[in-house]
């Protein structure tokens, strides 16, 4: 835009409509300029106008005539278009098209400033070691590694170097109000960056922050907000009196109704209410709603604090310096507590108060309860309850990040290979837990925790399923990807694997699922200079999200190979058909589990309290009033249909093959 | 093995999975409705059954027994 110094005629007529300035050379318009829509304005140090004058209208649907009304403006660059009243200073910024500042305490850069960007927030540990320098485009997966890789201090010291330039280039003694943003009734907003489109109505006092916004993905930041070195994302929602203190606020992620966040990530989706969170790594979909939880010193992911859940990272030791990490899918019961350090392994279930420190990671789908103050673990008990389902299936569909450029990178596979490596070390931890115990034993000890000796033998055969549902699973994916199958060896080509190489562990980057030696080969990239800005880091990271499908496939080969004894490359149509009948059984098997866990919720106990005044009919009158039936529950139906589905892949699949020439 | 026999066996594993006295459980007694067996209790019963009986139990048929009567007739189908 170009801007030209004020004609005498418009000072004069800008000192009459009540506008002070002790050096007018200093302010500078768009032309053509018209004084009109700017009155009672104190202007101060350097300040350019844009055109205004023109109508505009606001989120709320109000149509107002933009200008400048009863505020105090300092070094500032004014927009086109834009509505500022009663600010009572507005200093040090950028102000772009359409915004409006509203009925404003303050909004200013007092000194040069990162917005946020390079802050350290010490996360997991509250004793130190594990800082995270937030930035604007931080990702769940690239914070995983600067938590978790410690041990690689080169590393993170590179990683570190690449933040501090970002940093550098966000330094600023100003900052901007980006387009279509909105300020309405708030206090204090010092050294904060507004992304287009966000809105802030009745924040109390935003200070050292960055809110990234867009247009497909506005920030709302309401009532009675104090934030401060923090970051907020696009499409996050900030509101009801949150007190976020240090804090990266990802994209799609819900805090509000009082609760207080302190030095913790939030990543993509996750919901925070009424409780509080310390030093947390909340990965994506991190869920905690009701009051009196704590969470602390924790790293979790796909996780949900029950009410009341609490944990502990101090013990009256060498200070706050425990940790603890819930893999992906747990859950803590109301009032469960967990004394760290702790490791929970994924898709388990934690309930009670927890006062022994044990690592289950390698017992995924676990309950981990209390019996007589003691932790007692049941294996593989979640894999088939209702929850566990509704969890996994719910998840991809609560995606709120409608921003194009999504962040984290998020692998929604229940049954990933992240999961069903646990699951094969699972079947050899309980064999020989078992053929170990003697018989007379109650319980057995493994990493800290108790698992009664009964369950070491029964509970092998939910693993067992979900291994071979796992198989069956990545087969027919492949199977029904080809357009024709005309022979076995066409068949026995498409299921080559793409590398020979033996497949290694796989890792749950915060959501992102990934072979070691992917991410190592980065890590090692980083090292080496290869990459060498946050952009390449970001890219690369990227890459391995998306090369997930060929590598699953390649895993799974050799896992056929290593514990059914079978070459994909030479696989016979015998163990085809039997891999498909196991696959077949084993997935019907574990819904109509899932069913009868499902019927639970309509059995005798679950209808004590309904008719409250009336006899067993009533009673279950009013149960089916409110609860309905099972017959016509959508997730039973849908149960249902699965099965029905089940047996028609596995039916044609099977007429298929039985048809092929070897 | 006869189905007294079994319902005998039957009732010394509930005894000692859900921790009652096993003259207190009767021979159509549900596992969670009449003796408050929770769902891990339920995952022991049929485990501690497998083991008392030396049998192999299909999981989702097991889980849909119920009661005292039911682990008789069921575990009666494998021994």
């Amino acid at each position: 835009m170009n801007f030209r110094p004020l004609k005498s005629s418009e000072i004069a007529a800008l000192e009459n409509q009540g506008c002070f300035s002790s050096d007018w050379s200093k302010i500078e318009v768009s032309d053509p300029f018209s004084t009109h829509a700017v009155h009672h304005v104190r202007f101060s140090g350097v300040v350019r106008l844009g055109s205004l004058g023109g109508a505009m209208e606001t989120k709320a649907g109000e149509t107002l005539t933009s200008g400048l009304y009863y505020s105090k403006i300092e070094n500032c660059e004014i927009g086109n278009d834009v509505f500022i009243d009663h600010v009572h200073l507005l200093k040090n910024y950028r102000i772009m098209d359409r915004v409006v500042l509203e009925n404003v305490d303050s909004i200013s850069v007092n000194a040069s400033s990162s917005f946020g960007n390079g802050y350290e927030i010490e996360v997991l540990n509250e004793g130190g070691g594990r800082e995270v320098k937030m930035f604007d485009r931080l990702s769940a997966q690239l914070a995983y590694i600067l938590v978790s890789y410690r041990h690689d201090s080169a590393l993170i010291a590179s990683i570190n170097q690449m933040i501090d330039q970002h940093v550098k280039e966000k330094t600023s003694e100003t900052a901007c109000i980006e387009t279509g943003a909105e300020i309405i009734n708030s206090g204090i907003i010092s050294e904060v960056n507004v992304g287009a489109y966000a809105s802030i109505r009745g924040a109390a006092h935003l200070k050292n922050g960055t809110i990234v916004s867009n247009e497909h993905a506005p920030v709302f930041v309401g009532d009675n907000v104090i934030a401060k070195n923090f970051i907020f994302h696009s499409g996050s929602k900030v509101d009801g009196g949150a007190l976020v203190d240090k804090s990266f606020v990802g994209q799609g992620v819900e805090i509000g109704k009082q609760f207080s966040a302190e030095n913790s990530l939030f990543f993509a989706n996750s919901e925070a209410f009424h409780g509080e969170a310390v030093s947390v790594f909340a990965g994506p979909y991190t869920v905690s709603h009701h009051k009196s939880s704590l969470l602390i010193a924790g790293m979790y992911s796909f996780y949900n604090a029950g009410s009341g859940t609490n944990q502990s990272n101090h013990m009256y030791k060498l200070g706050p310096v425990h940790q603890g990490i819930m893999e992906r899918g747990s859950k803590t019961g109301s009032f469960a507590y967990l004394l760290w350090p702790c490791r929970i392994g994924a898709y388990s279930v934690v309930m009670g108060k927890n006062l022994a420190s044990f690592d289950t990671s390698e017992l995924p789908f676990s309950y981990i309860t209390v019996e007589q103050e003691k932790s007692m673990l049941t294996p593989g008990m979640n894999l088939f309850t209702v929850g566990t389902r509704r969890d996994s299936e719910k998840w991809p569909k609560r995606d709120k990040r409608k921003d194009p450029e999504k962040l984290d990178l998020i692998n929604f596979d229940f049954l990933s290979p992240y999961i069903i490596q646990k699951v094969v070390r699972s079947l050899d931890v309980l064999l020989e837990l078992y053929e170990k115990a003697a018989k007379k034993q109650e319980s057995v000890f493994y990493k800290g925790i108790r698992i009664k000796r009964l369950m070491l033998k029964s509970t092998r055969k939910y693993y067992e399923m979900a291994l071979h549902i796992f198989l069956g699973n990545q087969l027919l994916a492949r199977l029904e990807d080809m357009q024709e199958i005309s022979s076995m060896n066409t068949l026995r080509k498409a299921l080559s694997p793409v590398s020979h190489e033996k497949a290694g562990m796989w890792l749950d980057l915060a959501g992102m699922v990934a072979t070691e030696t992917a991410v190592q080969d980065l890590l090692t990239d980083i090292g080496s200079g290869s990459i060498g800005t946050l952009e390449e880091l970001l890219s690369g990271l990227q890459q391995i999200h998306s090369s997930y499908d060929c590598e699953v496939w390649d895993w799974t080969a050799a896992l056929l190979a290593e514990r059914l004894d079978i070459d994909v490359e030479k696989i016979s149509a015998e163990q085809l058909l039997d891999l498909i009948t196991l696959w077949e059984k084993e997935t019907i098997k574990l819904d109509k589990m899932i069913l009868m866990d499902a019927s639970k919720e309509f059995d005798e106990s679950s209808r004590i309290g309904f008719g409250i005044d009336g006899d067993e009919a009533i009673r279950n009158k009013d149960f089916e009033a409110v609860r309905g039936v099972a017959e016509e529950n959508k997730f039973i139906i849908a149960i249902k249909e699965e099965i029905t589905q089940t047996e028609k892949r596995a039916a044609e699949l099977i007429k298929k093959i039985q048809g092929l020439q070897d | 093995m006869d189905k007294n026999e079994i319902l005998t066996r039957v009732k010394g594993v509930v005894s000692a999975v859900l921790k009652t006295d096993s003259s207190e459980i009767t021979d159509d007694a549900n596992f969670v409705f009449d003796l408050g067996a929770d769902s891990m209790q339920s995952v022991e019963l049929v485990a501690g059954f497998e083991e008392e009986f030396d049998i192999e139990m299909d999981q989702d048929r097991a889980l849909e027994v119920q009661s005292i009567d039911d682990a008789v007739n069921f575990i009666a189908e494998y021994v």
